[in-house]
């Protein structure tokens, strides 16, 4: 991985100059964004070849049985305009009531997790405003709690690993980053496949559909053209069943956000970090020059001459760069 | 018990009552609603079956079809200008559901393209967003000079009030724009821009399913592309300013916990422990205090607490070398450090021969140490959640 993307490795950049550091946050984001564009236009070539055809071929059968149900019945264009109609809107009720409190419930998690199915959405206005304010909340609290819980989770594996690897007699016993992220990468598939069996037997689905409707609910995507508890009347009737569904989409969202944890989270903070060093550097410089007077050192793209990068400074950078993305950051601050 | 394990219990509690509360909220909004809709719609379909002398079976055949037929009614949904609508549900977590693959290669390549995509496009939005925050930051900042403002430093307040005005004129501006494109009134407007920028997603209001328009209207399409990444960038700027903070609690305590583990193991007397402990907490205060009149203080101990850092760093770059057997193994890996940084020991200025206690670094020899404020602070549920840091 290149240097730049690394953010414990830039020692040569600070010391070519804090304006060529200002540059690596901004090539970092512009390689960024241009990396999401390409991969969303391959995405969508690749979507495009795979369900073109079947796309076409399908709606060419309905309309087919359409037409035909339309003159075996005898329906005007007007006749089978108001029975789509009708059709449709009772869509949603064909699972069953969806909003006593079990189906609440279901709908809540689905808002504050962000899965959000659809399989019921509010249909009063007054239901509509409460599901923004609800998720403006619930959101960002339920973010924090499942870092926090999947942090937990990652401390307690390496915990036991270690003392697993102490009891195979190994000669070195520390946990490295490669073993976490194996058991983290196992767990996931553990849970989804656990999953995948559990629902392909309540709900009569294919293993593969059944996995792959434990992935789209995990990713947090949540197409809704699976969803769990929809058979008729289960939301009311089988509480046990609907109570494991609800333990395991919040269980399976805590193994993958122990995975994130372990593995995406220090890459979200990257350039807030980058940008923490520079104002360090920056304020070093300054007290060196005895130039500290509560000035402040938010001077984002660095465009100050003084800027110099004498080595010894390099210990006060050092020592948060040893730190990793540790924020034991005394000096940022106004 | 410790910090993060109480912490990590009460957002399980929180969000355990969190999720009841909805509920009971949202079965009162909707549940009465919920039954005579469905009874009216109950009525409205004996009503046909009468008319068009249908059996029960007849109309199930009719449903499957006009169900199966929902998804086409909207258009064709997988030439390229749909799919690329579908993969942006997809690695945005969205998920609409209003296309999802029908094929199961499209199903297998769609768990892949997710498995890459998600966490690419996270780290996408919150690079973005910093940078946003970043430049906002040194846009207020020129602002308040021009202003002749006495303060021109710009507070974290200053910074989550442009976000939020920010994220509400994003979500007005796409309210205003859908309602008059798709025909909505400007609350279910709102109320799908804010559904999407959440990635909640619920596929019950979804654009550009009029009218085929992913195929007729091109700069509608564009139009509505660049509006929900741009939104999510918005929103992504206001989360990496606000929460993403919070995301890594648990793990700097941590890293914390442990250095403090690996420098009580190098030998130092109790005492002088205890009194190195409360930096952390003093500093929090004062960092979190973002207070004027706490700014001389404050300078004085930052002059101290970069005196105390470099001194620390020789103290954890000698200690690396000559206790590697005996520091705690509970030591994350990011805290194991590379060669290189071994050698710049020569350079650093405290260095002093170890004395008969193993300390580098002793009160006699470096008064700032003794001259930090002790102030044991007692572990309050607020101090849970206080940042350790400031923006």
């Amino acid at each position: 991985m290149e240097s730049w993307l690394n953010p414990n490795k830039n020692i040569r950049a600070q010391r070519a100059g804090c304006s060529a550091q200002m540059k690596k946050q901004n090539v970092r984001t512009l390689s960024l964004i241009l990396c999401m564009f390409s991969y969303l236009l391959v995405g969508a070539a690749v979507f495009d070849a795979l369900e073109s055809e079947t796309e076409n071929s399908r709606r060419r059968i309905l309309e087919q049985k359409r037409s035909e149900m339309k003159r075996k019945y005898r329906f005007s264009e007007d006749d089978y305009r108001e029975i789509e109609r009708v059709v449709l809107q009772a869509e949603p009720h064909r699972a069953g009531r969806q909003w006593k409190f079990a189906g609440s419930f279901y709908f809540a998690i689905t808002v504050i997790t962000t899965i959000g199915y659809g399989h019921a959405a509010p249909g009063t206005d007054a239901g509509k405003v409460f599901c923004m304010f609800y998720a403006v909340l619930g959101i960002p609290l339920t973010l924090v709690m499942f870092q926090s819980l999947g942090e937990r989770m990652n401390t307690f594996v390496r915990y036991l690993l270690h003392k697993v690897k102490q009891c195979m007699g190994f000669r070195r016993t520390e946990v490295s980053m490669e073993n976490m992220v194996f058991v983290g990468f196992l767990s996931c598939i553990g849970t989804l496949c656990v999953g995948a069996a559990a629902f392909s037997h309540f709900e009569g689905w294919s293993f593969f559909h059944a996995y792959y409707y434990c992935f789209i609910t995990l990713t947090t995507i949540g197409f809704g053209d699976f969803v769990a508890l929809q058979k008729k009347e289960d939301l009311q009737e089988k509480t046990p069943y609907v109570a494991f569904s609800f333990m395991y989409i919040l269980v399976g969202l805590t193994v993958i956000g122990a995975f994130l944890n372990l593995v995406v989270l220090r890459f979200l903070t990257m350039n807030t970090e980058d940008e923490r060093r520079d104002a360090q550097e920056r304020a070093s410089l300054k007290r060196d020059k005895g130039l500290l007077e509560g000035k402040s050192f938010l001077e984002p793209f660095g465009f100050d001459s003084k800027v110099r990068n004498p080595p010894k400074h390099s210990e006060a950078g050092a020592m948060t760069e040893n730190t990793g993305q540790s924020k034991i950051t005394f000096l940022v601050k106004q | 018990m410790k910090r993060q394990n109480a912490r990590t219990l009460a957002l399980i509690i929180s969000i355990l009552t969190y999720l009841v509360v909805g509920a009971a909220v949202f079965e009162t909004l909707e549940s009465k609603q919920e039954k005579s809709h469905k009874r009216r719609l109950d009525a409205r379909k004996y009503e046909l079956m009468r008319k068009f002398n249908l059996t029960k079976a007849n109309f199930e055949e009719l449903e499957l079809v006009v169900l199966q037929l929902k998804p086409h009614k909207a258009g064709v949904q997988w030439k390229f200008a749909g799919s690329f609508y579908f993969a942006i549900t997809v690695i945005t977590t969205i998920g609409y559901g209003h296309a999802a693959p029908s094929t199961d290669s499209g199903k297998v390549f769609c768990m892949f393209y997710a498995l890459l995509g998600i966490p690419l496009t996270l780290v996408m939005f919150q690079s973005l967003g910093e940078r946003i925050n970043t430049f906002v930051k040194y846009l207020l900042h020129q602002a308040k000079k021009c202003l002749g403002m006495r303060q021109t430093e710009v507070s974290m307040a200053n910074m989550v009030t442009v976000g939020f005005f920010s994220c509400m004129s994003t979500l007005c501006v796409g309210a205003a724009a859908f309602s008059h494109c798709e025909g909505w009134s400007f609350l279910h407007a709102f109320y799908y821009c804010f559904i999407t920028l959440t990635t909640i997603g619920f596929g019950d209001y979804v654009a550009l399913q009029r009218d085929d328009a992913l195929q007729n209207d091109p700069r509608y399409v564009a139009f509505c592309f660049v509006y929900i990444l741009m939104g999510l960038t918005v929103i992504g700027a206001f989360l990496n300013l606000v929460v993403l903070r919070f995301l890594t609690m648990n793990t700097e305590d941590e890293r914390r916990d442990a250095k403090q583990r690996a420098l009580m193991s190098l030998g130092k007397p109790r005492g002088e422990v205890t009194r190195l402990l409360p930096l952390s907490t003093s500093t929090s205060s004062t960092a979190v205090a973002n207070n004027t009149t706490k700014a001389k203080d404050s300078k004085g101990a930052y002059t101290e607490v970069l005196h105390f850092q470099t001194i620390c760093s020789c103290l954890w770059y000698r200690s690396k070398e000559k206790l590697q057997g005996s520091i705690p193994t509970m030591i994350p890996q990011e805290m194991t450090f590379s060669d290189a940084y071994l050698q710049q020991n020569s350079n650093c200025p405290h260095y002093i021969d170890p004395g008969s206690t193993g300390c580098v670094c002793s009160p006699r020899q470096c008064p700032s140490i003794s001259s930090i404020t002790t102030g044991l602070h007692i572990l309050s549920p607020f101090n849970l959640f206080k940042r350790r840091s400031s923006v």
